[in-house]
Protein backbone atom coordinates (compact mmCIF):
# COMPACT_ATOMS: atom_id res chain seq x y z
CA UNK A 1 0.00 0.00 0.00
CA UNK A 2 2.66 2.34 1.15
CA UNK A 3 4.61 1.81 -2.71
CA UNK A 4 1.25 2.57 -4.41
CA UNK A 5 0.95 5.79 -2.07
CA UNK A 6 4.09 6.61 -2.91
CA UNK A 7 3.53 6.13 -6.80
CA UNK A 8 0.75 8.65 -6.92
CA UNK A 9 2.89 11.10 -4.63
CA UNK A 10 4.31 12.02 -8.39
CA UNK A 11 1.36 14.03 -9.03
CA UNK A 12 1.32 16.31 -6.13
CA UNK A 13 3.47 19.44 -6.71
CA UNK A 14 6.38 20.51 -4.28
CA UNK A 15 5.85 23.17 -1.47
CA UNK A 16 6.06 26.52 -3.28
CA UNK A 17 9.90 28.06 -3.41
CA UNK A 18 8.64 30.56 -0.96
CA UNK A 19 8.23 28.19 2.21
CA UNK A 20 10.98 26.82 3.50
CA UNK A 21 11.32 23.48 5.43
CA UNK A 22 13.68 22.79 8.36
CA UNK A 23 14.57 19.83 10.18
CA UNK A 24 15.68 20.33 13.59
CA UNK A 25 14.88 20.94 15.79
CA UNK A 26 13.37 17.22 15.20
CA UNK A 27 11.32 14.70 17.76
CA UNK A 28 12.38 11.64 19.53
CA UNK A 29 10.78 8.73 17.71
CA UNK A 30 9.92 10.58 14.78
CA UNK A 31 10.23 12.56 11.78
CA UNK A 32 9.02 16.62 11.74
CA UNK A 33 9.22 19.27 9.70
CA UNK A 34 9.28 23.26 10.67
CA UNK A 35 7.69 25.32 7.45
CA UNK A 36 7.97 28.96 7.30
CA UNK A 37 6.57 30.91 4.45
CA UNK A 38 8.78 33.35 3.59
CA UNK A 39 6.65 36.65 2.94
CA UNK A 40 6.90 37.11 7.22
CA UNK A 41 4.97 34.76 8.99
CA UNK A 42 3.05 35.89 12.23
CA UNK A 43 3.51 34.16 16.05
CA UNK A 44 1.00 31.89 14.59
CA UNK A 45 1.59 27.75 14.63
CA UNK A 46 -0.14 25.66 12.77
CA UNK A 47 0.73 21.93 14.32
CA UNK A 48 -0.40 19.21 11.77
CA UNK A 49 -0.87 15.89 11.61
CA UNK A 50 -1.29 13.92 8.63
CA UNK A 51 -3.74 11.37 7.34
CA UNK A 52 -2.82 7.87 5.91
CA UNK A 53 -5.07 5.35 7.97
CA UNK A 54 -2.83 5.65 10.72
CA UNK A 55 -0.57 2.97 8.35
CA UNK A 56 0.63 4.99 5.48
CA UNK A 57 0.94 8.85 4.57
CA UNK A 58 1.38 11.26 1.51
CA UNK A 59 3.52 13.36 2.61
CA UNK A 60 4.19 15.50 -0.57
CA UNK A 61 0.38 16.15 -0.61
CA UNK A 62 0.12 17.05 3.32
CA UNK A 63 3.19 19.14 2.73
CA UNK A 64 2.08 21.01 0.63
CA UNK A 65 -1.80 21.31 2.19
CA UNK A 66 0.15 22.69 5.26
CA UNK A 67 2.13 25.12 3.25
CA UNK A 68 -0.88 26.85 1.52
CA UNK A 69 -2.65 26.60 4.97
CA UNK A 70 0.73 28.57 6.56
CA UNK A 71 0.56 31.17 3.66
CA UNK A 72 -3.25 31.71 3.94
CA UNK A 73 -3.08 32.14 7.31
CA UNK A 74 0.63 33.92 8.00
CA UNK A 75 1.45 31.24 10.36
CA UNK A 76 4.82 28.88 10.60
CA UNK A 77 3.79 25.12 10.65
CA UNK A 78 4.64 21.83 12.16
CA UNK A 79 4.30 18.38 10.45
CA UNK A 80 4.60 15.95 12.56
CA UNK A 81 5.22 12.13 10.71
CA UNK A 82 4.46 10.60 13.60
CA UNK A 83 5.02 6.70 13.75
CA UNK A 84 2.94 4.46 12.09
CA UNK A 85 1.06 0.90 12.13
CA UNK A 86 1.19 -2.29 12.06
CA UNK A 87 5.23 -1.50 13.05
CA UNK A 88 4.29 1.18 15.99
CA UNK A 89 0.51 0.79 17.05
CA UNK A 90 -1.21 2.66 19.22
CA UNK A 91 -0.45 4.64 21.61
CA UNK A 92 2.93 5.13 19.52
CA UNK A 93 1.45 7.95 16.84
CA UNK A 94 -0.37 9.81 19.75
CA UNK A 95 2.85 10.00 21.84
CA UNK A 96 4.57 11.02 18.89
CA UNK A 97 1.76 13.99 18.21
CA UNK A 98 1.93 14.71 22.35
CA UNK A 99 5.11 14.83 22.36
CA UNK A 100 5.21 17.78 19.24
CA UNK A 101 3.23 19.39 21.18
CA UNK A 102 5.13 19.78 24.30
CA UNK A 103 7.84 20.63 22.36
CA UNK A 104 6.30 23.73 21.02
CA UNK A 105 5.26 24.67 24.73
CA UNK A 106 8.71 23.87 25.94
CA UNK A 107 10.08 26.44 23.19
CA UNK A 108 8.45 28.96 24.04
CA UNK A 109 5.50 29.20 22.01
CA UNK A 110 2.78 30.31 24.14
CA UNK A 111 -0.98 27.74 23.69
CA UNK A 112 -3.27 30.44 22.29
CA UNK A 113 -0.32 31.14 19.42
CA UNK A 114 -0.89 27.09 18.95
CA UNK A 115 -3.17 25.69 16.50
CA UNK A 116 -4.03 22.45 15.70
CA UNK A 117 -4.98 20.42 12.35
CA UNK A 118 -5.74 17.19 11.57
CA UNK A 119 -6.60 14.70 8.36
CA UNK A 120 -8.57 11.86 8.55
CA UNK A 121 -6.53 9.80 10.89
CA UNK A 122 -4.64 12.78 11.62
CA UNK A 123 -8.06 14.35 12.65
CA UNK A 124 -8.54 12.11 14.98
CA UNK A 125 -4.99 11.88 16.42
CA UNK A 126 -5.17 15.69 16.99
CA UNK A 127 -9.31 15.40 19.00
CA UNK A 128 -7.25 12.52 20.86
CA UNK A 129 -4.22 14.86 21.47
CA UNK A 130 -6.51 17.56 22.74
CA UNK A 131 -7.72 15.31 25.48
CA UNK A 132 -4.59 13.87 26.22
CA UNK A 133 -2.91 17.41 27.11
CA UNK A 134 -6.00 18.38 29.07
CA UNK A 135 -5.61 15.24 30.90
CA UNK A 136 -2.08 15.71 31.70
CA UNK A 137 -2.87 19.12 32.80
CA UNK A 138 -1.06 21.41 29.66
CA UNK A 139 -2.90 24.41 28.69
CA UNK A 140 -4.56 23.88 25.64
CA UNK A 141 -3.98 25.82 22.12
CA UNK A 142 -6.08 28.12 20.60
CA UNK A 143 -8.06 25.97 18.96
CA UNK A 144 -8.42 23.31 16.26
CA UNK A 145 -8.84 22.27 12.42
CA UNK A 146 -10.45 19.02 11.70
CA UNK A 147 -10.50 17.64 7.97
CA UNK A 148 -12.59 14.62 7.92
CA UNK A 149 -11.56 13.11 11.03
CA UNK A 150 -11.73 9.53 11.38
CA UNK A 151 -12.84 9.68 14.61
CA UNK A 152 -14.80 6.38 15.29
CA UNK A 153 -12.58 2.67 15.56
CA UNK A 154 -15.60 1.78 17.67
CA UNK A 155 -17.23 1.78 14.14
CA UNK A 156 -20.55 1.23 15.78
CA UNK A 157 -22.91 1.57 12.09
CA UNK A 158 -26.06 2.82 13.02
CA UNK A 159 -28.62 2.56 10.10
CA UNK A 160 -29.16 5.73 8.13
CA UNK A 161 -25.74 6.61 9.50
CA UNK A 162 -23.06 7.81 7.11
CA UNK A 163 -20.97 4.82 6.77
CA UNK A 164 -23.79 2.72 5.83
CA UNK A 165 -25.42 5.46 3.62
CA UNK A 166 -22.17 6.53 1.98
CA UNK A 167 -20.85 3.57 1.46
CA UNK A 168 -21.92 3.42 -2.14
CA UNK A 169 -21.15 7.03 -2.49
CA UNK A 170 -17.78 7.78 -0.95
CA UNK A 171 -15.38 7.85 -3.74
CA UNK A 172 -11.62 7.61 -1.46
CA UNK A 173 -13.01 5.42 1.31
CA UNK A 174 -13.60 2.09 1.83
CA UNK A 175 -14.79 0.70 5.56
CA UNK A 176 -14.18 -3.20 4.13
CA UNK A 177 -10.88 -2.48 5.10
CA UNK A 178 -12.00 -1.07 8.52
CA UNK A 179 -11.33 -4.12 10.73
CA UNK A 180 -7.98 -4.61 9.11
CA UNK A 181 -6.98 -0.88 10.11
CA UNK A 182 -8.43 -1.58 13.21
CA UNK A 183 -6.68 -4.21 14.09
CA UNK A 184 -3.30 -3.81 12.50
CA UNK A 185 -3.50 -0.13 14.51
CA UNK A 186 -3.97 -1.39 18.01
CA UNK A 187 -2.08 -4.58 17.53
CA UNK A 188 -5.09 -6.47 17.85
CA UNK A 189 -6.24 -5.28 21.05
CA UNK A 190 -9.36 -4.39 19.51
CA UNK A 191 -11.08 -3.94 22.58
CA UNK A 192 -9.14 -0.45 23.32
CA UNK A 193 -11.38 0.55 20.27
CA UNK A 194 -13.78 2.21 22.31
CA UNK A 195 -11.09 4.31 24.27
CA UNK A 196 -11.74 7.65 23.63
CA UNK A 197 -7.96 8.57 22.95
CA UNK A 198 -8.60 6.16 20.41
CA UNK A 199 -12.25 6.80 18.88
CA UNK A 200 -11.98 10.38 20.01
CA UNK A 201 -16.20 10.39 19.07
CA UNK A 202 -16.70 9.02 22.52
CA UNK A 203 -14.61 11.22 24.39
CA UNK A 204 -15.28 14.11 27.02
CA UNK A 205 -15.33 17.64 25.26
CA UNK A 206 -15.16 19.68 28.53
CA UNK A 207 -12.01 22.51 28.43
CA UNK A 208 -11.17 21.77 24.73
CA UNK A 209 -10.37 24.89 22.54
CA UNK A 210 -12.98 25.70 19.87
CA UNK A 211 -13.33 23.31 17.01
CA UNK A 212 -13.91 23.43 13.06
CA UNK A 213 -14.45 20.57 11.12
CA UNK A 214 -14.55 20.04 7.67
CA UNK A 215 -16.10 17.03 5.75
CA UNK A 216 -17.79 15.89 2.33
CA UNK A 217 -21.33 15.01 2.22
CA UNK A 218 -20.51 11.78 0.49
CA UNK A 219 -18.17 10.74 2.67
CA UNK A 220 -18.51 7.69 5.09
CA UNK A 221 -16.99 9.56 7.78
CA UNK A 222 -19.02 12.34 7.53
CA UNK A 223 -20.83 11.55 10.74
CA UNK A 224 -17.83 11.15 12.55
CA UNK A 225 -17.36 15.04 11.95
CA UNK A 226 -20.88 15.37 12.95
CA UNK A 227 -20.92 13.28 16.20
CA UNK A 228 -17.96 14.79 17.42
CA UNK A 229 -18.93 18.49 17.23
CA UNK A 230 -22.75 17.81 18.82
CA UNK A 231 -20.57 15.74 21.70
CA UNK A 232 -18.40 19.41 21.87
CA UNK A 233 -21.22 21.49 21.91
CA UNK A 234 -22.93 19.98 24.61
CA UNK A 235 -19.70 20.00 26.45
CA UNK A 236 -19.98 23.86 26.04
CA UNK A 237 -17.07 24.08 23.36
CA UNK A 238 -17.84 26.14 20.25
CA UNK A 239 -17.78 23.64 17.53
CA UNK A 240 -18.54 24.29 13.95
CA UNK A 241 -18.95 21.77 11.24
CA UNK A 242 -18.75 22.64 7.55
CA UNK A 243 -20.63 19.71 5.21
CA UNK A 244 -19.42 20.63 1.49
CA UNK A 245 -21.24 19.53 -0.96
CA UNK A 246 -20.08 15.96 -2.60
CA UNK A 247 -16.56 16.55 -1.94
CA UNK A 248 -14.12 13.24 -1.81
CA UNK A 249 -12.33 12.77 1.12
CA UNK A 250 -9.28 14.57 1.86
CA UNK A 251 -10.35 17.20 -1.12
CA UNK A 252 -8.19 20.03 0.65
CA UNK A 253 -4.93 18.83 -0.20
CA UNK A 254 -5.96 18.73 -3.71
CA UNK A 255 -4.45 21.85 -4.96
CA UNK A 256 -5.96 22.05 -8.55
CA UNK A 257 -9.47 21.90 -7.60
CA UNK A 258 -10.89 25.34 -6.79
CA UNK A 259 -13.13 23.90 -3.64
CA UNK A 260 -9.81 23.23 -2.29
CA UNK A 261 -8.42 26.59 -2.27
CA UNK A 262 -11.86 27.93 -0.67
CA UNK A 263 -11.37 25.71 1.69
CA UNK A 264 -7.97 26.47 2.88
CA UNK A 265 -9.04 30.13 2.71
CA UNK A 266 -12.14 29.24 5.11
CA UNK A 267 -9.67 27.35 7.61
CA UNK A 268 -7.11 30.13 7.49
CA UNK A 269 -9.82 32.18 8.56
CA UNK A 270 -10.64 30.04 11.61
CA UNK A 271 -6.97 30.22 12.12
CA UNK A 272 -7.20 34.14 12.32
CA UNK A 273 -9.86 33.84 14.39
CA UNK A 274 -8.37 31.82 17.05
CA UNK A 275 -4.46 33.36 17.07
CA UNK A 276 -5.67 36.80 16.80
CA UNK B 1 -9.27 36.14 30.79
CA UNK B 2 -11.30 38.90 28.42
CA UNK B 3 -9.31 41.02 25.82
CA UNK B 4 -9.59 44.30 27.63
CA UNK B 5 -9.05 42.75 30.53
CA UNK B 6 -5.64 41.38 29.12
CA UNK B 7 -5.07 44.59 27.38
CA UNK B 8 -4.98 46.89 30.63
CA UNK B 9 -1.75 44.82 31.50
CA UNK B 10 -0.06 45.90 28.27
CA UNK B 11 1.46 49.28 27.14
CA UNK B 12 -0.80 51.49 25.13
CA UNK B 13 1.29 50.08 21.73
CA UNK B 14 0.50 46.51 22.72
CA UNK B 15 -2.63 47.09 23.55
CA UNK B 16 -3.33 49.44 20.15
CA UNK B 17 -1.69 46.08 18.53
CA UNK B 18 -3.39 43.74 19.88
CA UNK B 19 -6.66 45.38 19.02
CA UNK B 20 -5.91 45.62 15.19
CA UNK B 21 -5.12 41.91 15.55
CA UNK B 22 -8.70 41.31 17.30
CA UNK B 23 -10.27 43.35 14.65
CA UNK B 24 -8.84 41.03 12.26
CA UNK B 25 -10.23 37.92 13.58
CA UNK B 26 -13.38 39.46 13.51
CA UNK B 27 -12.93 40.24 9.64
CA UNK B 28 -11.88 36.67 9.43
CA UNK B 29 -15.54 35.58 11.06
CA UNK B 30 -17.40 37.86 9.06
CA UNK B 31 -15.55 37.24 5.55
CA UNK B 32 -16.21 33.58 5.79
CA UNK B 33 -19.63 34.55 6.63
CA UNK B 34 -19.90 36.45 3.20
CA UNK B 35 -18.24 33.39 1.47
CA UNK B 36 -20.93 30.93 2.71
CA UNK B 37 -23.70 33.13 1.48
CA UNK B 38 -22.17 34.37 -1.40
CA UNK B 39 -22.43 30.43 -2.68
CA UNK B 40 -26.29 30.59 -1.39
CA UNK B 41 -26.96 33.54 -3.57
CA UNK B 42 -28.16 32.09 -6.48
CA UNK B 43 -30.52 29.46 -4.18
CA UNK B 44 -31.89 31.55 -1.77
CA UNK B 45 -31.38 34.99 -3.31
CA UNK B 46 -33.36 36.64 -0.14
CA UNK B 47 -32.09 35.00 2.79
CA UNK B 48 -28.12 35.03 1.39
CA UNK B 49 -28.95 38.89 0.48
CA UNK B 50 -30.45 40.07 3.60
CA UNK B 51 -27.22 38.61 5.82
CA UNK B 52 -25.06 39.98 3.16
CA UNK B 53 -26.37 43.48 3.13
CA UNK B 54 -25.79 43.08 6.81
CA UNK B 55 -22.61 42.17 6.31
CA UNK B 56 -21.22 44.61 4.52
CA UNK B 57 -23.07 47.32 6.45
CA UNK B 58 -21.10 46.00 9.50
CA UNK B 59 -17.73 46.28 7.35
CA UNK B 60 -19.21 49.77 6.64
CA UNK B 61 -19.61 50.56 9.82
CA UNK B 62 -16.84 49.28 12.06
CA UNK B 63 -13.99 48.26 9.65
CA UNK B 64 -13.60 51.14 7.30
CA UNK B 65 -14.85 53.84 9.63
CA UNK B 66 -12.92 52.81 12.36
CA UNK B 67 -9.90 50.27 12.10
CA UNK B 68 -9.00 51.53 8.85
CA UNK B 69 -8.76 54.82 10.07
CA UNK B 70 -6.79 53.21 13.15
CA UNK B 71 -4.46 51.41 10.92
CA UNK B 72 -3.81 54.82 8.20
CA UNK B 73 -2.56 56.67 11.26
CA UNK B 74 -0.26 54.16 12.34
CA UNK B 75 0.78 53.91 8.98
CA UNK B 76 1.46 57.86 9.07
CA UNK B 77 3.63 57.40 11.69
CA UNK B 78 5.83 54.35 10.16
CA UNK B 79 6.19 56.51 7.13
CA UNK B 80 7.44 59.24 9.28
CA UNK B 81 9.84 56.91 10.94
CA UNK B 82 10.79 54.40 7.88
CA UNK B 83 10.35 56.49 4.63
CA UNK B 84 11.72 53.36 2.50
CA UNK B 85 8.42 52.04 3.19
CA UNK B 86 6.42 55.24 2.02
CA UNK B 87 5.33 53.59 -1.99
CA UNK B 88 3.77 50.64 -0.50
CA UNK B 89 2.13 52.48 2.72
CA UNK B 90 0.44 54.70 0.47
CA UNK B 91 -0.76 51.70 -1.50
CA UNK B 92 -2.35 49.99 1.67
CA UNK B 93 -3.96 53.64 2.46
CA UNK B 94 -5.14 53.76 -1.07
CA UNK B 95 -6.56 50.32 -0.64
CA UNK B 96 -8.61 51.21 2.58
CA UNK B 97 -10.03 54.23 0.39
CA UNK B 98 -11.53 51.89 -2.66
CA UNK B 99 -12.49 48.91 -0.12
CA UNK B 100 -15.06 51.07 1.67
CA UNK B 101 -16.29 52.76 -2.23
CA UNK B 102 -16.16 49.00 -3.30
CA UNK B 103 -18.47 47.89 0.05
CA UNK B 104 -21.10 50.59 -0.39
CA UNK B 105 -21.18 49.36 -4.10
CA UNK B 106 -21.95 46.12 -3.93
CA UNK B 107 -24.24 46.96 -0.61
CA UNK B 108 -26.30 49.32 -3.30
CA UNK B 109 -26.22 46.24 -5.96
CA UNK B 110 -27.14 43.66 -4.08
CA UNK B 111 -30.28 45.47 -2.25
CA UNK B 112 -31.46 46.52 -6.12
CA UNK B 113 -31.09 43.19 -7.45
CA UNK B 114 -34.34 40.99 -8.25
CA UNK B 115 -34.40 37.49 -7.63
CA UNK B 116 -34.76 36.79 -10.62
CA UNK B 117 -31.86 38.77 -11.46
CA UNK B 118 -29.69 37.42 -8.68
CA UNK B 119 -30.56 34.23 -9.82
CA UNK B 120 -29.52 34.70 -13.46
CA UNK B 121 -25.84 36.90 -15.26
CA UNK B 122 -26.48 39.68 -13.47
CA UNK B 123 -26.16 37.78 -9.77
CA UNK B 124 -23.37 35.80 -11.05
CA UNK B 125 -21.39 38.66 -11.70
CA UNK B 126 -21.82 40.05 -8.75
CA UNK B 127 -21.30 36.87 -6.95
CA UNK B 128 -17.79 36.71 -8.69
CA UNK B 129 -17.42 40.30 -7.85
CA UNK B 130 -17.98 39.47 -3.70
CA UNK B 131 -15.93 37.05 -4.02
CA UNK B 132 -13.28 38.84 -5.35
CA UNK B 133 -13.58 41.32 -3.15
CA UNK B 134 -13.37 38.55 0.00
CA UNK B 135 -10.40 37.47 -1.51
CA UNK B 136 -8.57 41.19 -2.11
CA UNK B 137 -9.65 41.68 1.67
CA UNK B 138 -7.82 38.43 3.06
CA UNK B 139 -4.28 39.21 0.77
CA UNK B 140 -4.69 43.23 1.94
CA UNK B 141 -4.95 41.43 5.47
CA UNK B 142 -2.27 39.11 5.75
CA UNK B 143 0.21 41.84 4.12
CA UNK B 144 -1.10 44.31 6.90
CA UNK B 145 -0.08 41.57 9.31
CA UNK B 146 2.96 40.27 7.67
CA UNK B 147 4.72 43.42 7.05
CA UNK B 148 3.27 46.56 8.80
CA UNK B 149 1.92 45.42 11.84
CA UNK B 150 5.48 43.63 12.66
CA UNK B 151 7.43 46.99 11.27
CA UNK B 152 4.76 49.01 13.39
CA UNK B 153 5.99 47.37 16.70
CA UNK B 154 9.64 47.81 15.63
CA UNK B 155 10.07 51.25 14.19
CA UNK B 156 7.72 53.04 16.33
CA UNK B 157 8.63 54.85 19.68
CA UNK B 158 6.46 55.38 22.86
CA UNK B 159 5.47 58.82 21.65
CA UNK B 160 4.34 57.66 18.81
CA UNK B 161 2.15 55.45 20.25
CA UNK B 162 0.96 57.77 22.62
CA UNK B 163 -0.23 60.35 19.84
CA UNK B 164 -1.92 56.77 17.85
CA UNK B 165 -3.55 56.50 21.22
CA UNK B 166 -4.79 59.84 21.86
CA UNK B 167 -6.23 60.46 18.82
CA UNK B 168 -8.27 57.45 19.04
CA UNK B 169 -11.99 57.12 19.76
CA UNK B 170 -11.83 53.77 21.64
CA UNK B 171 -14.56 52.29 19.66
CA UNK B 172 -14.99 48.51 19.88
CA UNK B 173 -15.73 46.13 17.54
CA UNK B 174 -19.63 45.22 17.51
CA UNK B 175 -17.82 41.33 16.97
CA UNK B 176 -16.61 41.53 20.16
CA UNK B 177 -20.03 41.72 21.71
CA UNK B 178 -22.40 39.16 20.67
CA UNK B 179 -25.58 40.99 22.20
CA UNK B 180 -24.39 43.96 20.10
CA UNK B 181 -23.99 42.31 17.00
CA UNK B 182 -28.01 40.43 17.33
CA UNK B 183 -29.12 44.03 18.15
CA UNK B 184 -27.56 45.67 15.31
CA UNK B 185 -27.29 42.78 12.47
CA UNK B 186 -29.80 39.68 13.53
CA UNK B 187 -29.54 38.17 10.72
CA UNK B 188 -25.78 37.96 10.01
CA UNK B 189 -25.46 37.00 14.53
CA UNK B 190 -27.68 34.19 13.71
CA UNK B 191 -25.69 32.93 10.77
CA UNK B 192 -22.52 33.38 12.44
CA UNK B 193 -23.74 31.11 15.38
CA UNK B 194 -24.75 28.48 13.40
CA UNK B 195 -22.86 25.27 14.33
CA UNK B 196 -23.59 23.68 10.70
CA UNK B 197 -23.18 25.46 7.50
CA UNK B 198 -23.83 23.21 3.88
CA UNK B 199 -20.97 24.51 1.17
CA UNK B 200 -21.80 23.83 -2.41
CA UNK B 201 -19.81 23.35 -5.31
CA UNK B 202 -19.96 26.32 -7.97
CA UNK B 203 -23.59 27.22 -8.17
CA UNK B 204 -25.80 25.85 -11.08
CA UNK B 205 -27.04 28.81 -12.36
CA UNK B 206 -27.27 27.52 -16.04
CA UNK B 207 -29.30 24.61 -15.24
CA UNK B 208 -29.84 23.39 -18.95
CA UNK B 209 -26.39 23.13 -20.55
CA UNK B 210 -24.60 22.09 -17.08
CA UNK B 211 -27.63 19.60 -16.84
CA UNK B 212 -26.11 18.66 -20.23
CA UNK B 213 -22.46 18.79 -19.00
CA UNK B 214 -23.59 16.28 -15.94
CA UNK B 215 -25.58 13.90 -18.69
CA UNK B 216 -22.34 13.72 -21.12
CA UNK B 217 -20.31 12.92 -17.58
CA UNK B 218 -23.22 10.13 -17.03
CA UNK B 219 -22.70 8.78 -20.39
CA UNK B 220 -18.59 8.71 -20.20
CA UNK B 221 -19.53 7.16 -17.05
CA UNK B 222 -21.72 4.60 -18.47
CA UNK B 223 -19.38 3.30 -21.21
CA UNK B 224 -15.95 3.54 -19.58
CA UNK B 225 -18.52 1.45 -16.46
CA UNK B 226 -19.10 -0.98 -19.45
CA UNK B 227 -15.35 -0.85 -20.95
CA UNK B 228 -14.12 -1.99 -17.66
CA UNK B 229 -16.37 -5.06 -16.82
CA UNK B 230 -15.52 -6.02 -20.28
CA UNK B 231 -11.98 -6.38 -19.33
CA UNK B 232 -12.92 -7.83 -15.84
CA UNK B 233 -14.68 -10.61 -17.42
CA UNK B 234 -11.86 -11.23 -20.44
CA UNK B 235 -9.57 -11.64 -17.24
CA UNK B 236 -12.16 -13.90 -15.44
CA UNK B 237 -13.06 -16.30 -18.83
CA UNK B 238 -8.81 -16.47 -18.99
CA UNK B 239 -8.76 -17.37 -15.28
CA UNK B 240 -11.78 -19.92 -15.93
CA UNK B 241 -9.96 -21.69 -19.09
CA UNK B 242 -6.63 -21.44 -17.35
CA UNK B 243 -7.87 -22.96 -13.98
CA UNK B 244 -9.26 -25.98 -16.32
CA UNK B 245 -7.33 -29.52 -15.72
CA UNK B 246 -9.82 -32.22 -17.03
CA UNK B 247 -12.68 -32.24 -19.27
CA UNK B 248 -15.46 -32.25 -17.23
CA UNK B 249 -14.05 -28.84 -15.63
CA UNK B 250 -13.90 -27.70 -18.87
CA UNK B 251 -17.66 -27.96 -19.68
CA UNK B 252 -18.43 -26.31 -16.24
CA UNK B 253 -16.09 -23.61 -17.28
CA UNK B 254 -17.75 -22.98 -20.46
CA UNK B 255 -20.98 -22.69 -19.18
CA UNK B 256 -20.02 -20.42 -16.46
CA UNK B 257 -18.27 -18.35 -18.79
CA UNK B 258 -21.67 -18.45 -21.56
CA UNK B 259 -23.84 -17.51 -18.91
CA UNK B 260 -21.62 -14.67 -17.56
CA UNK B 261 -20.70 -12.67 -21.14
CA UNK B 262 -24.91 -13.70 -21.50
CA UNK B 263 -25.09 -11.35 -18.24
CA UNK B 264 -22.96 -8.91 -19.54
CA UNK B 265 -24.36 -8.43 -22.86
CA UNK B 266 -27.61 -7.90 -21.58
CA UNK B 267 -26.26 -4.87 -19.41
CA UNK B 268 -24.69 -3.72 -22.74
CA UNK B 269 -27.90 -3.62 -23.92
CA UNK B 270 -30.20 -2.36 -21.19
CA UNK B 271 -28.28 0.18 -19.46
CA UNK B 272 -27.69 3.42 -22.49
CA UNK B 273 -31.61 3.39 -22.98
CA UNK B 274 -32.11 3.60 -19.44
CA UNK B 275 -29.62 6.39 -19.29
CA UNK B 276 -30.77 8.01 -22.46
CA UNK B 277 -34.35 7.75 -20.53
CA UNK B 278 -33.44 9.53 -17.47
CA UNK B 279 -30.81 11.98 -19.00
CA UNK B 280 -34.01 12.92 -21.21
CA UNK B 281 -36.08 13.24 -18.27
CA UNK B 282 -33.49 15.31 -16.46
CA UNK B 283 -32.83 18.13 -18.86
CA UNK B 284 -36.58 18.68 -19.51
CA UNK B 285 -36.65 19.18 -15.60
CA UNK B 286 -33.73 21.47 -16.49
CA UNK B 287 -35.31 23.45 -19.15
CA UNK B 288 -38.21 23.73 -17.09
CA UNK B 289 -36.90 24.58 -13.64
CA UNK B 290 -36.70 28.77 -14.70
CA UNK B 291 -39.99 28.73 -15.24
CA UNK B 292 -40.81 26.78 -12.11
CA UNK B 293 -38.70 29.30 -9.97
CA UNK B 294 -40.40 32.14 -11.71
CA UNK B 295 -43.73 31.09 -10.47
CA UNK B 296 -42.67 29.99 -7.00
CA UNK B 297 -41.17 33.14 -5.79
CA UNK B 298 -43.74 35.57 -7.32
CA UNK B 299 -41.04 37.60 -8.60
CA UNK B 300 -41.14 37.85 -12.46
Amino acid sequence: MRERIQAMERFFPDVPADVTIDLEPGLSHCDAEWLTPQAGPTERMVLHFPGGAFMTRFVRAERLLLARLCRAANARGRLVFYRLAPEHPYPAGLEDCLEAYRQLLSGGTPPEHILISGMSAGGCLALSALMAARDEGLPMPAGAVLMSPAADMSDESEEGGSRIVNADRDAVLSLERGDDIRRLYLDGKTELASHPYVSPVLGDYSDLPPLFFQVGSTEVLLDDSRRCAERARSAGVRAEVEVWDRMPHGWQALSFAPESGRAIGRLADFVRECCP
Amino acid sequence: MTAAARNTRLDPGSAFMRNLRLDHAGLSRVLREIDTQVGQLAREPERARTVLIEALDYLLYYHHSYHHPREDRMFARIRARDSGLDETLQGLTHEHETGERQTGELAAELAALSHRQLRGQRGRRLADQINGYVRHTRIHMRNEEAVFYRRAERVLEPDDWRDIVAADDGSRDPMTDLALMRDRYPHLAEHLGLPVKQLGLVERTQPVSEELRLQMLALTDLYGGLIHEALELARGNVDQLLGVRSPSALVRAVGEISSNNLRFAGQCLTRPPRWAINGGAALVVACLKPYLKTSQSGDA
